[in-house]
């Protein structure tokens, strides 16, 4: 028990490590951008029609403390959003991110992982099926099913998706809530009608990991098949599903597991562009209107950063689940 | 190659086994690579792609950009060369001429016509627009890195009618031809993949050798640096990046800025196998030999290591590729990439996003054919190429 602790102490200190690393690359990523805060804001309000001058800029930059040395700016932000979830106020919105992010970050949470769910409930049984079956036909054409998940890009079939509708049926289902639930605040009713919208991005975001996971489970599952341990089992005389499920399953879980943090990366990196499509209030809906519009590079570190911190928390969990899951892992942890 | 053919009587089957045991590693992947049919297709149609980007000019009858648009002919249909109709047969297949029209019964909206009385014959080897194949002309921020080379112009096509050229795959919104579009950005989309792959290769090759062949705690903290920027979702990443991009840029500083974005962040992946590798290969004899012998860490990592595992980077090349040449696209798509002037296949499918087209004007979504079959083809080719390289693939386990 006590080793076990250990365990998931050292992994939370890995993944606050890694967290540190990221918000370096990112800090230093928006750092390298040509312009800073100050003068994007400035700019902005000489837009306005208000003539400005490099004092206001100087002015300005020393507001924001912008004229300090790189590793205290990035100490400071980095310590606020670690101890105070703070990300401070967006460069040209002047809005605190917090509260414009908060529910779009948590809507776009919930249907990247409900994408992640459902891509595993299809792909489990079907890539055990695909990686046990004699069927020839069968096998080929859940193959090509899953190549073409990685050909056919998202983006693209929610625009087919989205296409067909519009044209047979006069709705582009695009949004997430009808216009009589948009500003309203959270009830059962509201809940129902994102359920009823919220489907389809969970679909187009679930195909292509789907075929990522039907590929993953099958290769694993071919591993395992063939080891004397099936064969023992078989000739026990356990056979059929409760022979698979019971065996060469179990043992093809564990990397499977392993690999949900990289799934839910992809799913992230589909995001934004089926978004767009969609014309979804989500983070990445808004981190492309935040990015091309107006260069806000407070913003676009702030929510990067999220995504890439429920990334690790994903990375953390499984790691642990492993360990209460898996002997092997256990056994090496003590050992 | 009979290889792994069942066997046959006595003396054949000695030879076979014979030339099995004698053959090097590079025929042995060569032969297996043969019996995959799926990835020998692929193969066959990823060259024929290949070899349209590269002579993308010849092959087309119009040039790609704003020069080479057609106004007579602005969002019209494919015009499918014929051998035959009502007014007779030819041998030499035509296209008929043209005309566009608007009025109060069309809503306004021009309107094309096929005059079928007159033909446009088609002329293989035609005069058309001039190009280059070597034309080098990079406007690349400091005036140092200015280039402008133009050799080997030519002005022969491949195909054309007596009247200058026809639209096989129709034409878009400005009459520029898809067809010589679509060829034009499967040269771009090689470009953009063929330059992230080579710069995210020199990083995973330089950062994966050092911590393999180091190990230790040089090992853990490039490690732990591959690991963070693994996490980090690449898109919104470069969406991020991309964004920045000033207005002003020219079209190819903005392809490089694309490219290296995509290298800059590709590598982690590639970078993780070579470590594993060399970690693995760098406690074997033959290294050990080669210390002894006083040869230096750069010499064995470059004489002895990578040897070993050529074809295990080759393969993960091919393998990334297809991902590259698939982020620039929806880069490009949503307006964050390669923008319109330039022919990628991100910039072509942006034209589709619209009911519009779908309702009249469907050849648009020809590109987007070719960019799924290009990106199938990579990965078939990337997986035949994997499953041969892998000496236990055919030991049954």
């Amino acid at each position: 028990m006590l080793k076990f602790l250990q365990f998931t102490m050292v992994r939370a200190f890995m993944s606050m490590f890694t967290l540190l690393s990221v918000s370096l690359i990112v800090f230093s990523l928006m750092e390298l951008v040509p312009g800073n805060c100050a003068e994007r804001y400035i700019a902005f309000k000489n837009t306005q029609g208000q003539l400005i001058t490099i004092e206001d800029i100087q002015a300005e930059e020393r507001r924001l403390g912008l004229d300090k040395p790189f590793v205290i700016r990035w100490g400071t932000w980095v310590g606020k959003v670690f101890f105070k979830g703070e990300f401070g106020d967006s460069c040209i919105l002047r809005l605190n991110i917090n509260q414009l992010l908060s529910d779009k970050f948590w809507i776009s949470l919930g249907i990247a992982l409900s994408a992640l769910i459902v891509s595993y409930i299809i792909a489990i049984p079907v890539g055990i099926y695909s990686a046990s079956t004699k069927n020839k036909f069968a096998n080929n054409a859940l193959r090509f099913i899953s190549y073409l998940g990685l050909a056919l890009p998202n983006f693209l079939l929610a625009l087919i998706i989205m296409l067909t509708s519009t044209v047979l049926f006069g709705d582009s289902l695009t949004g997430l809530f009808s216009k009589e639930f948009r500003d309203a605040s959270w009830s059962f009713a509201k809940f129902m009608d994102f359920m009823s919208r919220a489907w389809l991005p969970i679909f187009i975001l679930g195909w292509s990991a789907t075929a990522f996971a039907m590929q993953t489970v099958r290769a694993l599952m071919l591993d395992e098949i063939g080891k004397l341990y099936v064969t023992a089992a078989s000739a026990r005389g356990i056979s059929g599903r409760s022979l698979l499920w019971r065996y060469p399953a179990r043992h093809s879980l564990g990397p499977v597991i392993n690999s949900l943090g990289f799934d839910l990366n992809r799913i992230f990196n589909d995001l934004p562009v089926v978004a767009l499509i969609l014309t979804l209030t989500e983070a990445g809906a808004l981190l492309i209107e935040a990015l091309a519009r107006s260069n806000d590079q407070q913003l676009a570190g702030a929510i990067i950063f999220l995504l890439t911190a429920s990334i690790v928390l994903v990375n953390f969990v499984t790691d642990i689940l492993l360990a209460l899951m898996d002997p092997r892992v256990r056994q090496g942890l003590v050992g | 190659m009979g290889l792994f053919t069942k066997a046959k009587p006595t003396e054949t089957t000695q030879k076979l086994k014979e030339s099995y045991f004698t053959a090097s590693q590079g025929q042995l992947i060569r032969a297996r690579f043969k019996s995959n049919r799926t990835a020998m297709v692929a193969g066959w149609a990823l060259t024929i792609m290949i070899l349209t980007g590269l002579f993308a000019p010849f092959l087309s009858p119009y040039a790609p950009s704003m020069a080479g648009r057609d106004k007579q002919y602005v969002n019209g249909p494919p015009q499918i060369p014929k051998f035959w109709d009502e007014n007779g047969f030819s041998l030499r297949p035509f296209v008929y001429a043209t005309k566009r029209h608007r009025s109060m019964k069309t809503n306004f909206r021009w309107m094309i016509e096929e005059v079928r009385e007159k033909r446009y014959y088609v002329q293989f080897f035609v005069e058309g627009w001039q190009y280059s194949f070597i034309d080098l002309n990079w406007d690349l921020p400091g005036e140092l890195f200015d280039v402008d080379i133009e050799t080997l112009t030519f002005k022969t096509h491949l195909f054309g009618t007596d009247r200058g050229g026809l639209h096989l795959f129709g034409t878009d919104n400005s009459g520029k031809d898809i067809y010589s579009r679509t060829l034009h950005a499967i040269y771009t989309s090689l470009a953009v993949g063929s330059l992230g792959v080579f710069i995210a290769f020199v990083l995973a090759l330089v950062i994966g050798g050092v911590a393999g062949y180091f190990g230790g705690w040089i090992d853990s903290v490039l490690q732990m640096i591959t690991d963070a920027v693994r996490t980090i979702p690449p898109i919104p990443l470069f969406m991020a990046l991309a964004a920045f991009m000033p207005d002003e840029w020219s079209a190819e500083t903005r392809f490089f800025f694309i490219a290296s974005i995509l290298g800059l962040i590709g590598w982690p992946t590639l970078a993780r196998r070579i470590r594993t590798h060399l970690l693995s290969e760098r406690s074997q004899e033959y290294v050990l030999a080669a210390q002894l012998c006083g040869a230096s860490s750069g010499h064995i990592i470059r004489k002895h290591l990578l040897p070993s595992f050529t074809s295990y980077i080759i393969v993960d090349l091919m393998i990334t590729f297809p991902y590259m040449v698939r982020s620039e696209t929806a880069l490009s798509f949503i307006g964050l990439g390669l923008v319109d002037p330039v022919n990628s296949l991100g910039a072509l499918m942006q034209n589709v996003s619209k009911a519009d087209v779908l309702l009249n004007y469907q050849w648009y979504f020809i590109p987007v054919i070719f960019f799924i079959a290009f990106v199938l083809a990579f990965v078939f080719v990337g997986d035949g190429l994997r499953d041969a390289s892998d000496p236990y693939s055919n030991v049954k386990k």
